[in-house]
């Protein structure tokens, strides 16, 4: 299990909380809830080590394309990247 | 599959058995009450700990939706989980006594106790179990169990405590998973890779037939609906665990040495002779029988030298106003999987019997008995022929006697003098509203061998006596279960396999003792919660879980 965190300069606050997704095998959940400033945090638990950089890039794509103000935590058990990016499109839908 | 039930998630699952846009969700992912055992061991936690609770409208009635997360940990039941669930279950009680008819309908997708948190697991069950069974006075609580995980473990005997069940062809409900079977008792016993043999046995096909779920039906969301609606409006009940009789018939007409398959089985269970049961006291013999630290303290504290029973393994007596019960090891029963003290079909059903009676004499009376359970139990029986006819009932039959006689004013006192593990402990040990428990290093207290909890969290021996370090609830030794802040009262300087004089008359003070403490004091599992070791830090997960859902549940 690694702790990551991650923080991106945003510009669309969010006014409700979000959760999406399950902690199962390849899977993940992802919770967004409303900040007050532009400063997005996100805080990941993985089960899997090592992959801090696929994260990053993985995030960095989708704040390019919505970026959204929250306090986000992901709690991930060995999703690839494709379902990260499934369900935070997910969570997007959501507040939509 | 369209509309399928089984491929939903949790939350997806309550909010398809409740009316649209009348459910709220109570202590959900936002509220920040995850498992604080999980991450210490290097795994990852899911933000509502793996239960949804919603409450919404079922029809139009009030109702509440405990929905088990299967794909989070198998739906393991852990501190923050179990907690949940008997939180939420215990303020439907509250309103259902308050004359505010709430019907509560559990959606189980779950192997039990969450291994990670072991004890702590053991502790919520019998605490849901203990509410399902209050909860039962007032209205028919309903179980579904529609597949993917189904329904293993310690919640099998809930499921067993439930009024009415509902599945689908996908689930399965079985005490001992097949995997755990042949860690413990061989392949030979149960070949865990035989898919056929095990969806025969453990699937709902054979589970309906033979009294152990309700209904099976088709995976469809209407369906599944309306089948619940149907057993919340006729407030359908099976009374599974008032068969003792029946199952006591059942073992005595059971030939042991001849193998046992579904078919024969089915057979047998259309087919039995019911007799009443009875249990006599036991009485003094002239062979001493297998030594256990059960035997040795029942026979200590009620003075019967050479216990005798009609059923070798269960010895019950009154001794001084108070009735004592024991299940012992016996090495020459006709069970196999019973010879070292293991709870078995047998036994859960005798305790049941022997409890109900209990119950039923002092039914008029002012002052109930106190029933003092002398717990030395290595676990529950593990073997093919007790699943295929449902240890589960067995263990459920007694633990629900236990916590009935606990709710009519019998103080119930458990002594661990020997081994309290995994169901065997849920039968007997875990609804007492006191455990007093031996301060002595050859006793066990936990869910699951250390072997057999490594296979199934897929952990080896030593990554498994690591995480103990971080989490007592792991641990198997008292001292750590101490510090769950269970115990009524931890007895130092008493060997437990040293009854002497002395120790004898400390120990009976002692459970004297723990009787007067429970006079005018509730009739629940809440003393567990209250202890200044589960204040501190036993209980604080569950402490802070009961009052979220308190503050959130009228809102």
């Amino acid at each position: 299990m690694e702790k990551l965190t991650f923080e991106f300069k945003t510009s669309q606050p969010i006014t409700a909380p979000v959760h999406v997704g399950v902690v199962a095998s390849g899977d993940l959940e992802v919770i967004l809830k409303p900040i007050t400033t532009n400063q997005t945090t996100v805080a990941v638990v993985t089960g899997s080590d090592g992959f801090k950089t696929v994260w990053g890039n993985v995030l960095n794509r989708f704040f390019d394309r919505y970026p959204i103000s929250a306090a986000i935590e992901i709690n991930d058990f060995g999703a690839t990247p494709g379902v990260v990016n499934l369900r935070l499109t997910q969570a997007m839908e959501a507040l939509a | 599959m369209k509309d399928s039930f089984v491929e939903l998630r949790a939350r997806e699952r309550a909010l398809a058995l409740l009316d649209a846009g009348t459910a709220r969700e109570l202590v959900g992912p936002f509220d920040n009450l995850i498992s604080p055992h999980l991450e210490p061991q290097g795994i990852v936690p899911e933000s509502d700990d793996g239960v949804v609770l919603m409450r919404g409208q079922l029809n139009g009635q009030a109702a509440l939706v405990v929905a088990i997360e299967g794909a989070f940990q198998g739906g393991g039941i852990g501190e923050v989980s179990g907690a949940k669930i008997v939180a939420a279950l215990e303020q439907a009680l509250a309103d259902n006594k308050a004359g505010k008819t709430i019907y509560p309908i559990l959606v189980l997708d779950t192997g039990g106790v969450r291994l990670q948190e072991a004890n702590y697991g053991l502790l919520s069950i019998s605490e849901i179990q203990n509410t399902v069974v209050a909860l039962k006075q007032y209205v028919p609580v309903i179980g579904v169990i529609p597949g993917r995980v189904g329904s293993f473990g310690g919640m099998s005997i809930t499921a067993a405590t439930l009024s009415y069940l509902i599945t689908t062809k996908k689930a399965r409900v079985g005490l001992n998973g097949p995997e755990v079977i042949e860690q413990e008792a061989g392949v030979r016993e149960f070949d865990s890779s035989d898919k056929d043999l095990i969806w025969n046995t453990l699937g709902t096909t054979q589970r309906a037939a033979t009294g152990i779920v309700d209904e099976v039906v088709t995976d469809d969301i209407a369906t599944i609906k309306a089948a619940v609606s149907a057993a919340v409006a006729e407030r359908k009940d099976s009374h599974r665990t008032d068969k003792a009789d029946f199952y006591l018939s059942l073992l005595d007409q059971l030939d042991l040495d001849q193998p046992l398959d579904t078919q024969t089985y089915r057979d047998l269970y259309q087919h039995v002779q019911i007799t009443k049961h009875t249990i006599p006291a036991a009485v003094s013999g002239d062979n001493p029988g297998t030594k256990s630290r059960g035997r040795l303290w029942f026979e200590a504290l009620t003075g019967i030298k050479n216990a005798e029973s009609s059923v070798p393994t269960v010895l019950h007596a009154d001794k001084g106003g108070k009735a004592f019960i024991a299940i012992t090891a016996d090495e020459h029963n006709r069970f196999p999987r019973v010879r070292h003290g293991e709870v078995g079909l047998q036994e859960g059903f005798s305790v049941a019997t022997i409890v109900n009676d209990i119950v039923a004499a002092d039914a008029d009376k002012a002052t109930k008995r106190p029933i003092v359970l002398i717990v030395d139990v290595p676990s529950q029986a593990y073997g093919y022929k007790e699943e295929l006819i449902g240890i589960h009932m067995s263990l459920a039959a007694a633990a629900v006697a236990e916590a009935k006689a606990r709710q009519a004013g019998h103080p119930l006192i458990a002594v661990a003098a020997g081994d309290a593990v995994s169901g065997g402990f849920l039968a007997f040990g875990l609804q007492s509203n006191r455990l007093v428990v031996l301060d002595d290093d050859s006793i066990t207290i936990q869910a699951m061998s250390k072997a057999s909890a490594a296979r199934i969290t897929q952990r080896t021996i030593a990554e498994l006596e690591a995480a103990t370090e971080h989490v007592p609830a792991m641990a198997y030794d008292v001292k750590n279960y101490q510090k769950l802040g269970a115990m009524y009262q931890f007895v130092e300087g008493i060997d437990a396999w040293q009854a002497d004089d002395q120790s004898v008359a400390k120990l009976a003070g002692i459970i004297d003792d723990a009787i007067a403490s429970t006079v005018d004091q509730p009739t629940d599992l809440h003393f567990r919660y209250e202890t200044d070791i589960a204040k501190a830090s036993g209980r604080v997960a569950t402490r802070r879980v009961r009052q979220a859902v308190a503050d959130q549940w009228a809102n």
